[in-house]
Order: C-alpha cells, then structure tokens, then sequence
C-alpha cells in the first residue's frame, strides 16, 4: 500500500470517528448550547492534533515517499474525489438550507452544514481509497 | 462503439532490461513506483507524457510499449 493511500485511510478512519464522537451525542440530545460549541471545538482540535501525529508517524516509516511529490496518478485520484465530494457537499448545504424552512434553529442549521462538510470529507477519502485499490 | 483496452508490455521490457525494478523505472520517468505497477496492470493509462518518457527509458518507439486492442 503506497504512503498517500496510507494516509488516505488514516483521514477516513479519524473522519469517521469525528463523525460518531460529534453527531451520536448531538443525535442523543446530550449537547446543548455552550456545550455544543466546546465539544465542536474540542473534537476539531482532536481532529486536527490526530492527523498531523498519525501523518508524522507515517512519513518516519517511509521517508522517501513522503518526500516525493504527487504523481500525475495520485493527482488525478485527488482530483476524481474531490469532484464527487463536491456534489455530496452541494447536496449538503442545499438540504440544509431546505431545513430552516422547516423549523430548523440557527444551531440546528450549523449542525446540518457541519454533518455535509464531515460527510463530503468522507466521501472524498473513501473515493480516493476505491480509485488506489481498483484503477483510476 | 465497441470498447477499447490499452495493452502494455512494460513488464517484458523491464525484464529485457537486465530485470528492471518498478521504482527503477519509476525513478527514470518521475513517478511513483505504485503508478508504474498500476499501469503496468492496466489500471491507470499514462499521460503521452509519461508514456514517451516510458518508450525513451527501453529506447523503443512507443507502439512497442503500449498496443490500442478494440474489446
């Protein structure tokens, strides 16, 4: 498994669990107002803090790789991903929009947009992982 | 249309080539050892780029490396 397709799964696994740890307690009613935005901020910093330690161990175990700029390959397969992520993000936001007519408050709308933009994120690196593994 | 497939015969070459290594190649044309596997399996087709950069590392024209076959 080449070092980007690593780092791929490292973004998709730590995305994922972004996922659970924000959405499942908002899901259960747990998180309201200022515990809301600590436990945003908490899991981003968490988020961001993970990637670059797991992204650092990665490069330690394969030096060369991390070194060497993206191929003509791994740039196309960025560039597929981030395509149809773009349209779960647009699907995303426009369904979020749609909620505010439904009742939704400012907090809840956040919510929404955040749940596309984590969701997008997610399609991306999974994306990237199926065009690695099957072809591009 | 009928489709089309694009056939290579990298991994003859390389072996014709005092058994040369993928990231031997790979180092030669500027690109990943990984991209030179995937397209050696038919998994990814270069750019005209890479693929005369590929003709020039075996010194071959290029229809020797890579062949158009309707499916």
């Amino acid at each position: 498994m080449s070092f980007r397709e690593k780092s791929a799964w490292i973004s998709f696994v730590l995305v994922g669990l972004v996922f659970a740890a924000y959405f499942f307690p908002m899901a259960s009613g747990e998180l309201r107002g200022a515990r809301q935005l600590h436990w945003y901020l908490l899991v981003t910093i968490a988020f961001i803090v993970l990637e670059v330690v797991l992204h650092i161990v990665l490069a330690l175990q394969s030096p060369r790789d991390a070194k060497t700029p993206k191929d003509e390959r791994e740039r196309l397969i960025e560039l597929k991903a981030t395509r149809i992520a773009f349209w779960v993000l647009m699907t995303g936001a426009l369904l979020s929009i749609l909620t505010i007519h439904l009742g939704a408050e400012a907090g809840l709308l956040a919510t929404h947009v955040f749940l596309a933009v984590v969701f997008a994120e997610l399609v991306k690196f999974a994306s990237q992982i199926v065009f690695y593994r099957r072809g591009v | 249309m009928g489709g089309h497939a694009i056939r290579n015969r990298i991994r003859q070459l390389r072996f014709d080539h005092e058994e040369m290594t993928q990231q031997d190649l790979a180092d030669r044309i500027g690109v990943t050892r990984q991209t030179v596997n995937a397209i050696e399996l038919g998994k990814y087709s270069p750019s005209l780029e890479v693929a005369f950069r590929i003709a020039a590392v075996f010194g071959v024209p290029l229809d020797q490396v890579f062949q158009h076959e309707e499916k």
